[in-house]
């Protein structure tokens, strides 16, 4: 029996541009499917909004390219609203200022500004991101504390930053005393894939980011998250190891491709009004707002029950897997990344496989753990 | 005479089971997949869940309907007697208006 679903989508991801002021090494945005070209003009959002309304949507994600950098925006988010919903904005940063984070403040909607912050200092941040823009972002934070909206920072690891984890962790904890932070990593999509030998993470530089973000997240208690990246992968995988250990039976929902229950919940935007399940699964094309019914596409549109049907796969079903000792404890992790590396969505990562990052030398922190084939 | 919280709210309520109560028109209702339904009250962020008795008095506070009006409303279409779910609907009917979620009529 299908899996029930709602009558229509609680959150919607939009990007609501494609353009972003900035241009870095690793962004998951650009060269993929979502980098289109133009962006749609003011009124097809309105009317977009106005479905959302109907379809009694909760909360919209705004990311991009940059938001801050649509001149309309004030517009947009007045139609969220108008139209009975909540928002989160996913920023870079440079480009809020003192007014429109007072707007934003004055609106009583907005659950969260995310900024993303890479460094404790500018030329760590910098880097990747270009020059000058640490300055700009944590004058932006600073515009959002002053009108008391809830800020949260994203950083993003790379080869660049890992060993800085402890400095960043009290820069943005400590001297910015922002309640929280998460954390995440270049990761293979978009610009990365052209610049991995730069960006991502060698196997001893991800064990080491694990070992001190584990640190850092049992200092600053409850105060450092991740849902991806070397603090998920450490959390996630500890756990597998002690299952194994003590050969305990298969918890609920392991074993299989469970790894993302998103198209249970959300659904996303491209910039140019195309409908997609994710914002990172771009090229899988729904229908186009305005023209195709949002509610129709939800509940029947034959690619999202494939993508909510995943978490019938069992594991054990591919060669990848054969002979895993973590096969009944694992979930396969993201289906997108799943498909940057391997072609096929159907696929457990290969990017979240202990085993494989354990064949290739990685350390587990805490746990004396090697891995024979 | 002193007269508790408790029953200075009851009170209040006797006296508006004659008045239309109203939903509060920024308030959302989501019916989902398994009879289950959430009211979000997007100024605040809060949900909370109703059950289908709570989806039916809510889809009739439109200002015209007083207690016993919605209390007959539900009897129909749930197949209940009056008595038993007038004491449900006040106390759902408190609720929503404690939270902002609902109010009186103002004539």
């Amino acid at each position: 029996m299908a899996a029930p679903v709602m009558h229509t989508p609680r959150n919607v991801d939009i990007e609501i541009t494609s353009f972003c002021n900035l241009h870095c090494a690793y962004c998951s945005h650009f060269s993929g499917p979502g980098d289109v070209k133009e962006d749609l003009p003011l009124e097809a959002w309105l009317q977009f909004f106005s479905e959302l309304g109907r379809c009694n949507t909760m909360k919209v994600t705004l990311s991009g390219g940059e938001p801050f950098s649509r001149p309309d925006l004030r517009a947009i988010i007045l139609a969220i609203v108008t139209n009975r919903m909540r928002f989160t904005i996913l920023s870079n940063g440079t480009l809020i200022d003192n007014e429109m984070a007072a707007f934003l403040a004055e609106t009583g909607r907005c659950d969260l500004v995310q900024v993303s912050i890479d460094g404790a200092i500018d030329t760590t941040h910098d880097a990747f991101r270009g020059e000058g823009n640490f300055m700009k972002a944590i004058r932006g934070i600073h515009a959002l504390q002053a009108n008391r909206l809830p800020v949260s920072v994203r950083v993003t690891i790379h080869r660049r930053n890992v060993l800085e984890l402890e400095a960043i962790a009290e820069f943005l904890l400590e001297d910015l005393e922002l309640p929280s932070f998460s954390t995440n990593s270049a990761s293979h999509m978009g610009l990365c894939r052209k610049n991995a030998a730069l960006t991502q993470l060698t196997v001893e530089e991800h064990s080491l980011a694990m070992e001190t973000l584990l640190a850092l997240a049992a200092r600053y208690k409850g105060r450092i998250n991740a849902s991806a990246g070397p603090l998920a992968d450490a959390q996630f995988w500890l756990e597998m190891e002690h299952c194994r250990r003590e050969n305990r039976e298969r918890p609920a929902g392991r074993g299989f491709l469970t790894g993302c229950s998103g198209p249970m919940q959300t659904i996303a935007i491209r910039a140019d009004g195309v409908i997609v399940p994710c914002s990172q699964l771009s090229h899988l094309t729904l229908g186009r707002i305005n023209q195709d019914d949002l509610g129709e596409i939800w509940r029947h549109h034959q690619s999202l029950e494939h993508l909510r049907n995943r978490s019938r796969i069992s594991l054990s079903d591919f060669s990848f897997c054969q002979d895993c000792p973590y096969t009944s404890y694992c979930t396969g992790n993201c289906p997108a990344i799943a498909y940057s590396l391997t072609g096929k969505i159907d696929h457990p990562s290969p990017d979240a496989c202990l085993r494989k990052f354990l064949i290739q030398g990685g350390r587990l922190p805490g746990v004396s753990c090697t891995y024979e084939s | 005479m002193t007269v508790s919280p408790l029953q200075s709210i009851i009170i209040d309520m006797s006296e508006h089971h004659k008045k239309g109560f109203v939903a509060n028109p920024k308030v959302v209702l989501r019916e989902e997949f398994d009879n289950s339904a959430i009211l979000f009250d997007p100024e605040t962020g809060n949900t909370f869940g109703i059950n289908p008795i709570g989806v039916i008095v809510w889809k009739h506070l439109n200002g015209l309907n007083n207690l016993a009006d919605i209390a007959d409303i539900v009897c129909e279409r749930a197949d209940a007697v009056h008595s038993d779910v007038m004491s449900d609907i006040e106390a759902f009917m408190q609720n929503a208006v404690d939270l902002g979620l609902a109010s009186y009529k103002v004539k």
